[in-house]
């Protein structure tokens, strides 16, 4: 009895356990070229141990785990497989937890960031003209920044010399696509624009924000109505 | 060495007690035993996740066929239109199909329009507000707990351009809140909402 569970866990469970986490590992790499290399290295290896020791119980009735001689032996095999199922769980934390976590993460980050510039393009104060335009072009590469102000600072202008105000509410806001350096966001919004003497008039507006991640932190690339046309 | 081992292990024999090399592999068994548990959560939570993202790529197709179809109804294919669409359909949103749409229909016989649309944005719905004012997450669902499992919001943005007969063209902008449920694994359109 005591030899058959040595059996079972030395030179069965230990050499299936390391191959398992091996190719374990190479459905978390998704099989690059060079894992696909080393396994099949390592894998041959394990495999030629496992017929050596077969052999070895064939000549002499005594295996790896039964041989009460080589109490090291049976180390070794123990340590061979937790090495390889050790290396298996950190390959998986990196390539699956850490990714999952963030995928969760960006898909928060994003549509917040989205909203936030997309009320403040459509949002404007006569009393504070450019605190929309600013709030909106922090959260901008600064390429678009600089590129966004120059494009409304002459409509703000315009607009504070007639005292217009307007006022942009997000309604809904949805993820179209998220990647780990990229991100769009499409923004449906109830604006509101009112001038003195005038009924305030509203309309839906669905604005396309384009996001990329820049030193670990979305920035907005382009912002843009969707059905312009 | 090897001699000194071997007598280690032989008086370990002798009295039953478990050398070092029996320890070292009981605690690397155990380290095996936990790396193999924790592999299995980490693999059943990495499935889920994808499960997940696949959904919801299948519910964002099926709202743009869904809208595709609504948004290229033209006097030649009303009628089959209209099947397709309370075919796609769930819910109350299906058995109210007919009576709500029968209006619909009738303007686009009479009309004798011609419309080509385009989807422009598809997306899940990840924030609501209410257009009072009043913020929160994500709809409830639409369709009874019975009959789904769950319900998303999926987001179209369309825009068609109808031509009436003796009339100018006419472009409409479809800004949509489609509720898509999961009905035996298909997911099926059970709420449509207009953001006006």
């Amino acid at each position: 009895m005591r030899n058959l569970a040595r059996v079972l866990a030395f030179d069965v469970a230990g050499p299936l356990a390391a191959i398992c986490a091996l190719l374990m590992i190479g459905v978390m790499l998704e099989w690059p070229l060079w894992w696909v290399s080393v396994c099949s290295i390592l894998c041959l290896l394990i495999v030629q141990a496992v017929i050596v020791n077969v052999v070895l119980y064939r000549r002499d009735s005594v295996t790896v785990g039964t041989d009460d001689d080589k109490p090291g032996l049976r180390m070794a095999v123990a340590g061979t497989a937790a090495a390889a199922l050790l290396s298996a769980a950190a390959t998986g934390y990196n390539s699956w937890v850490k990714p999952d976590g963030a995928f969760a993460a960006d898909s928060a980050d994003v549509v917040r960031i989205a909203t936030e510039v997309a009320e403040s393009t459509a949002t404007f104060t006569p009393s504070d003209p450019n605190s929309s335009i600013d709030r909106a072009a922090s959260l901008m590469v600064p390429d678009r920044a600089e590129a966004f102000k120059a494009q409304f600072g002459p409509a703000t202008a315009d607009m504070a010399k007639r005292n217009m105000s307007a006022q942009a509410i997000t309604i809904s806001a949805g993820l179209e696509a998220l990647g780990p350096g990229s991100a769009s966001v499409a923004v449906l919004m109830r604006g509101t624009q009112s001038a003195p003497g005038q009924d305030p008039s509203s309309a839906v507006l669905s604005l396309r924000v384009v996001l990329s991640k820049d030193s670990g932190s979305w920035m907005v690339v382009d912002v843009s109505p969707i059905n312009a046309r | 060495m090897p001699e000194a081992d071997q007598v280690t292990q032989s008086q370990g024999r002798r009295t039953g007690v478990v050398s070092g090399f029996g320890v070292a592999s009981a605690v690397l068994a155990l380290a095996a035993v936990v790396a193999a548990a924790v592999i299995a959560l980490m693999w059943s939570g990495h499935r889920a996740a994808v499960s997940e993202r696949t959904y919801q790529a299948r519910s964002m197709q099926a709202a743009a066929e869904w809208t595709g179809v609504l948004i290229n109804m033209n006097t030649d294919n009303v009628e089959g239109s209209l099947a397709t669409l309370r075919d796609g359909t769930v819910g109350e949103l299906n058995s109210g199909f007919d009576a709500s749409i029968a209006p619909y229909r009738e303007v686009v016989k009479t009309l004798r329009s011609r419309t080509t649309g385009k989807v422009e944005s598809v997306s899940i719905e990840e924030v609501h507000r209410d257009p009072d004012g009043q913020s929160g997450q994500r709809t409830p669902a639409s369709l009874a707990p019975e009959f789904t499992d769950r319900t998303d919001t999926v987001l179209v943005v369309a825009t068609s351009v109808s031509e009436n007969a003796g009339a100018k063209p006419t472009t409409v902008r479809w800004n949509l809140r489609l509720g898509v449920s999961d009905v035996d694994g298909k997911p099926m359109i059970s709420r449509l909402e207009s953001v006006k």
